[in-house]
């Protein structure tokens, strides 16, 4: 028994940790969500305003749903493209470290150089992709990629997509390497093709692996901040403009730390219910098979 | 022997006594790096050869993170010496008590427009010195404008129209027009009457946009504009108006761009482009319309440990021929009248306009209209441009329900 409560002693500097940096300014940032703060000065008292301000303008439910739309394509985008090259490599051993490596470069880049490259390539003035189209002869198919609000979250996605595919992979490899020889070995005997392999043996036991990318991926994407910024600025005209972009416009461009506060405190709320909807039922999932 | 040691502790003593006289001056700017010099090497030397006693330790940080690096400073009471402060900061930091109180009674306060003394001053208190007025207008390559058959830049409306189809129809893009600034450009320069009410009405909600006749026809113009071939409004709507849109100009592939005076030097630097810096074309004058900035200037926050030394900063800059090095690189106009300035290279146009009395200090920069209303023009007009079949109001009500967030 008292070796139990001296375990207890061990987690001590972690919860600390957590306190001081994790709890502590969450319950800062609620309380100033509750005022008028413009970061240096005094804060005032405003009660529910913020929060009325948020409920009662379109623009920030519209970047709510812009948030959780854009993660659905960019999870569900990164974990399949992951999920196919990670199959593909599975059965390519010859191939498989080197194109792991590959795969996994661009997600080494900074935000920022990724999000000014592909800037350039998707500019509509002599940018790389409409000048590569047009050489092709795909001219009808040029693009204001960034441009067009029924476009431009897609191609920030895109780009997203493009930079952690590796990561991805790189799970779902490990994922691959965990299923026993034996059951594939067991499948090819009885003459099941490579895809009915992947789908009725190899897919059932990647169920941790699914969890952890899905996971993974949705809370940094919710999170997503330096592409779109970098990218649009949350344009044109709020198509690409999401919590994390208004946060930050309250913040340093406008100097509401109150009503920024506000916004962070629903953020994380959103981030919170999406986190613990998925655990759950992955979780459900992998029980059940 | 001992004389060795007594002279090697006089200089020590020497060594000593120096360093304790030595002041250093800690200065926070966002110019004054490589990218933008703004003539700041030069002038630090110039000042420290004629204040022997003070070494001056600039540190460069960028508008955007000025933001998060002097708050905490001003906060603590450990603030720099002098600070550079724009409108903006004025009001927030002098708001909050954190600035000095830089006295009337100097030569160069007496000498300050008028219009940027209201910026500069809060509560009867003057809290920054101010260095330059930054136009803004339309840039036109000279030589594109040439090929159409014109040599004059457009300073109206009809100009600029008769212009564009000039150009397009010479193959030529007659001009950038991004919904991120050049179109807020160019509706300021026709929705902003210099003899109507003041911005300031609008800003605090007293008037509305909505209702303004010059608005509605600011917007009405944008789409004779585009009838007129200026440009494709689906295509420019969202370009970056910073980095792309500047490189298009320097390419000399566009004719005319709406920007701001900050790129002239880097336009100056391309051999072969021959342009002008004009005035933003507008219904309300003949000669165009210039869009004058406020600046930024000095202060000195209340806990500056160097204060009578960051004083001497600023007498410093006061004096007219250091002031002209800083302007004469930022290719700026000066905040004060009766100096001998000498007006910035390839801006005769803009100049012109300036002193014909047809200009306007543009009311994002002197807080007439709030800071959280400039995205939402940028936003709102970008939206415009992808969709311009939209009645002007659903444009005009956005900028009136920020105003009213703001309050």
């Amino acid at each position: 028994m008292r070796h139990r409560k001296t375990l207890y002693l061990f987690i001590i500097p972690a919860l600390l940790v957590i306190g001081v940096f994790f709890v502590y300014p969450i319950i800062l940032t609620f309380n100033m969500s509750f005022t008028r703060f413009q970061g240096i000065g005094k804060a005032t008292q405003v009660g529910l305003k913020n929060y009325d301000r948020i409920f009662s303008r379109d623009r920030y439910l519209e970047a709510a749903w812009v948030t959780v739309f854009y993660t659905v394509i960019v999870v569900t985008a990164m974990n399949l493209s992951g999920l196919f090259f990670a199959a593909i490599l599975h059965r390519l051993p010859m191939i498989r470290n080197f194109s792991r490596a590959a795969l996994y470069t661009p997600s080494m880049i900074s935000f920022v150089v990724v999000a000014y490259v592909w800037q350039f390539l998707y500019s509509p003035l002599n940018g790389g992709i409409n000048v590569a189209l047009t050489k092709l002869g795909l001219g009808a198919f040029t693009q204001n990629w960034l441009g067009d609000p029924n476009i431009a979250i897609f191609s920030v996605a895109f780009t997203q997509v493009w930079m952690f595919t590796g990561f991805t992979c790189a799970i779902y490899l490990a994922g691959f390497a965990g299923i026993p020889e034996e059951i594939g070995e067991a499948g090819r005997l009885e003459g099941a093709s490579s895809w009915q392999r992947f789908r009725y043996l190899e897919l059932p036991l990647l169920g941790p692996a699914i969890t952890v990318a899905v996971m993974l991926t949705t809370i940094g994407t919710l999170k997503t901040f330096e592409l779109p910024y970098i990218l649009t600025k949350g344009g044109p005209d709020g198509a690409t403009r999401m919590l994390s972009i208004e946060i930050i416009n309250n913040l340093f461009g406008q100097y509401k730390f109150g009503f920024a506060s506000a916004l962070s405190i629903l953020m994380l709320i959103l981030v919170l219910f999406v986190a613990f909807i998925q655990n759950r039922v992955l979780r459900d999932r992998e029980n059940t098979q | 022997m001992n004389k060795t040691l007594v002279a090697a502790a006089a200089i020590l003593v020497g060594i000593g006594g120096s360093a304790q006289a030595m002041t250093d001056l800690d200065v926070v700017a966002w110019k004054g790096n490589v990218a933008q010099p703004a003539g700041l090497p030069e002038l630090i030397k110039r000042f420290e050869e004629q204040n022997p006693d003070i070494k001056v330790d600039l540190s460069y940080v960028s508008r955007k993170d000025v933001d998060k690096v002097v708050p905490p400073r001003l906060q603590s009471g450990n603030p720099p010496d002098v600070t550079m402060v724009d409108a903006s900061l004025v009001a927030l930091w002098g708001g909050a008590g954190f600035l000095s109180d830089l006295g009337e009674d100097h030569d160069w306060y007496k000498k300050m427009l008028p219009s940027v003394k209201k910026v500069m001053t809060l509560d009867g208190k003057v809290l920054a010195y101010p260095l330059e007025i930054v136009g803004m207008g339309n840039f036109v390559n000279m030589d594109l404008l040439k090929k159409a058959g014109i040599d004059k830049a457009p300073v109206t409306i009809d100009e600029l129209k008769t212009a564009c189809t000039a150009l397009a129809d010479k193959g030529i893009s007659p001009m950038i027009f991004s919904g991120g600034f050049s179109a807020m450009l160019y509706v300021g320069a026709n929705g902003i009457n210099p003899k109507g009410p003041s911005p300031a009405e609008f800003g605090n909600g007293d008037l509305k946009f909505a209702d303004d006749p010059n608005y509605n026809a600011a917007l009405d113009s944008v789409r004779d504009l585009v009838a007129a071939k200026c440009f494709d409004p689906k295509l420019q709507a969202a370009l970056d108006p910073w980095a792309t849109a500047p490189q298009a100009f320097r390419s000399g592939t566009v004719a005319m761009l709406p920007h701001g005076a900050w790129n002239i030097s880097d336009f100056a630097k391309v051999d072969g482009l021959n342009f002008e810096f004009a005035p933003m074309p507008s219904s309300f004058s003949k000669d165009g319309l210039a869009l004058d900035l406020v600046g930024p200037g000095w202060a000195i926050p209340k806990d500056a440990a160097h204060a009578e030394a960051a004083r001497k900063w600023i007498e410093f800059f006061a004096k007219p021929e250091n002031l002209n090095v800083f302007l004469s690189v930022e290719n700026a106009y000066s905040p004060y009248s009766g100096d001998a300035t000498p007006p910035p290279k390839f801006s005769g146009p803009y100049t012109a306009a300036r002193k014909a009395g047809d200009s306007i200090l543009w009311p994002f920069s002197n807080e007439e209209f709030p800071k959280q209303l400039q995205s939402e023009w940028e936003n709102s007009l970008t939206g415009f441009l992808l969709n311009l079949d939209k009645p002007n109001k659903d444009t005009l009500d956005r900028w009136d329900e920020s105003v009213e967030d703001n309050l």
